[in-house]
């Protein structure tokens, strides 16, 4: 736990690092008048400033074991990936096929459930809000080829 | 007399048909997402703001209000029947809710949540109409270092009192001033870290990143948890408490709501640290204190009034101050702004229909849950059984369809996605989401005055110590950065009182924020 929250403070204090040299690539400008780079710079000076208190404070805390579920993080870690995938494939495949799919993977892959649930479930979800939203509520999602 | 007249505006407006019906509409849908575990208010309300494009401001912000208030009411449910809350401000209403419902009194248990929390949002609404109309009167004084003043102490309050440690929540607060610069500059029209995206000129649209926050962020850390609700099998009986239990119920529910509106009322308070609070200044007021966590009604009664009194409440910031004190606020303080209304000190005398119209549809709301709770308590337990992992792709599809609909754009469901990861990693690795998305709404009015300030005085920095109320404000905040190791103290020392080691075993997790 300590270790893990000590990566996580160093990954911020150079997320604010960076952000403190994207910051000062715009103009400063002076106290008297703060030009568009004053506020990110400053802002981020702040956030070096407390990712480094955060790493001092993980050097102190003691450790204490949680193990982790490796292959739940797998999951998400798929699902995210076909999230990924749908917001590519959205417009040339279109809403109710994506959707389909998507959903089919969740109750298949995520959290399994028999087969004639799952088909059933995600030819309900995509249909069904393809039908409120689109035709209904006049959102235009994409239809696709189908 | 002037708010009386006030308010018979606001019913007018309230109750025409249309208003009722959102008003329902709100009360009800905020019912069920505060019995379902895994999914909160602000995700809920970020996924039904597309929904409100097309209403009128005030039906817009009936409907989201009721799914606010409502989910307070519904979050106790689950802690009396599961011992999981549907809500985080439901968390302590398990320690003796649950326990009430083994011993056969789930009924009495779950009608003293009702009629307290009624009780309280009634209390807290004519406080909320009492106290705003003065004190947006008030704020109508403040310069741009008044309002820096007080958008910074807004912010260092929310990341004091949003998680367990004040490093972190600064540190949130920080990433969303500085996701909130991202666009263009409020002053000079300059494009900041836009990388070339045209699209990133008008800046990350706060509804998109509330939904991948709140929405995919809770749904990928539940696909990790796996959620199992196993319902208490009890009958639920006697919905009406007993007069002994009306009479050990009364004082608690009054300071329940008397406390709940004050700490509501601070930005980062709310209804999660109200209720907690609540309970413990119970325990401290009982002569037994130590039928606490085994089914001692006023550990229902407080916290679920001081919950409810405390969500009404933080409506005094946002309508007079035009500061979100939570997430849920901050979605309504969204919804507000693409109606092009500017929530602030002017709200209440520019837009008098919507504040006193939101203040009416609030009553007849508190009326609607109490009705809709307690005879619909057998609909709320079967919603229970319908399990998580049919009930994950559901949301998720309505957080897709919502990204999408912002701007009928696939790189706004790219944005939600990527902003869903990182909620996902925030809540792994302990951090709360709350400050981010408040200081990302905050950020450029906080940086456009003090741009401003700096510019009217020349940059002399003693602008902000030579006002007293900009003064004050600054030195509440300073105050607040410098007492951490107090206040672990404090939280240590509550804990200790709350709930002794051995009663913390299986102490609940929030099912949701």
């Amino acid at each position: 736990m300590a270790r893990r929250d000590t990566t996580v403070a160093a990954l911020a204090l150079g997320f604010g690092a960076v952000a403190a040299y994207e910051s000062a690539k715009l103009p400063f400008g002076t106290v008297h008048s703060p030009g568009p780079g004053f506020f990110p710079w400053w802002t981020s000076v702040l956030i070096v400033a407390l990712a480094s208190i955060f790493f001092a404070q993980t050097l102190t805390t003691h450790a204490r074991g949680e193990p982790e579920s490796g292959r739940r993080i797998t999951k998400v870690l798929a699902l995210l990936a076909v999230l990924a995938l749908y917001t590519f494939s959205l417009e040339p495949l279109g809403y109710p096929l994506c959707t389909f799919l998507l959903v089919l993977f969740m109750l298949r892959v995520t959290d399994p459930q028999r087969w004639p649930v799952a088909l059933g479930m995600a030819a309900l979800t995509a249909a069904g809000s393809y039908i409120v939203f689109a035709v209904w509520l006049s959102v235009p999602l994409p239809r696709g080829p189908l | 007399m002037e708010i009386l007249g006030n308010l018979a505006t606001g019913f007018y407006v309230a109750l025409t048909p249309a208003n009722l019906l959102y008003c329902f509409l709100g009360s009800f849908i905020g019912t069920a997402i505060g019995v379902l575990p895994g999914l909160g208010p602000p995700a809920t309300i970020a996924l039904l703001l597309p929904v409100t494009y097309g209403l009128p401001a005030t039906s817009a912000v009936i409907l989201l209000a009721g799914i606010f208030y409502g989910a307070m009411y519904g979050g106790s449910t689950t802690s009396i029947l599961l011992n999981i809350p549907g809500e985080a401000a439901s968390v302590v209403t398990c320690l003796d809710g649950y326990q009430m419902a083994r011993q056969g009194k789930a009924g009495a248990a779950l009608a003293i949540s009702a009629f307290g929390s009624f009780i309280a949002g009634t209390l807290a609404i004519v406080g909320l109409m009492v106290l705003a109309p003065p004190l947006a009167s008030f704020a109508l004084k403040f310069g741009p270092a008044e309002n820096f003043a007080l958008l910074a102490l807004g912010l260092t309050m929310v990341g004091y009192l949003a998680g367990a440690s004040l490093t972190k929540g600064l540190m949130m607060a920080g990433l969303g001033l500085l996701l909130g610069t991202v666009g263009l500059d409020p002053i000079m029209g300059t494009q900041r870290f836009t990388y070339g995206f045209f699209k990133l000129s008008e800046g990350f649209d706060f509804i998109l990143v509330a939904m991948g926050l709140f929405g995919i962020g809770e749904v990928l850390a539940n696909v990790e948890q796996t959620i199992t609700a196993d319902v208490f099998q009890t009958k639920i009986r006697g919905l009406l408490p007993s007069r002994e239990e009306w009479r050990q119920s009364a004082a608690p529910i009054a300071r329940g709501s008397l406390l709940g509106f004050f700490i509501g009322v601070l930005p980062g308070g709310g209804a999660i640290i109200s209720s907690f609070i609540s309970y413990a200044v119970e325990k401290k007021f009982s002569r037994h204190p130590e039928r606490f966590g085994k089914g001692a009604i006023e550990g229902v009664a407080a916290p679920e009034s001081a919950n409810n009194s405390a969500a009404t409440s933080s409506f005094v910031p946002l309508l007079t101050l035009g500061i979100p004190g939570n997430a849920s606020i901050a979605m309504i303080f969204a919804a507000l702004l693409i109606h092009g209304i500017r929530p602030g000190p002017l709200l209440v005398a520019e837009k008098p229909e919507v504040f006193w119209g939101l203040v009416a549809s609030m009553y007849i709301g508190n009326i609607m849950l109490l009705v809709l709770n307690l005879p619909l308590i057998g609909l709320w337990v079967k919603l229970l059984k319908v399990p998580y992992p049919l009930l994950a792709p559901l949301i998720l599809v309505f957080v897709l369809i919502g990204s999408y609909s912002v701007n009928n754009s696939s790189f706004d469901v790219g944005v939600t996605i990527a902003f869903g990861l990182l909620g996902y990693l925030l809540r792994k690795f302990d951090f709360e989401p709350a400050p981010l998305v408040l200081a990302m709404i905050l950020g450029p009015q906080l940086e456009a005055s003090l741009r401003r300030s700096l510019i009217y005085s020349r940059g002399d920095l003693m602008v902000f110590f030579e006002r007293p109320i900009a003064a004050a404000l600054l030195a509440l905040a300073v105050l607040m950065l410098l007492s951490p190791l107090f206040r672990n103290l404090l939280s240590r020392r509550f804990w200790r009182f709350v709930a002794p080691e051995s009663e913390r075993r299986d102490k609940p997790d929030a099912g949701s924020i």
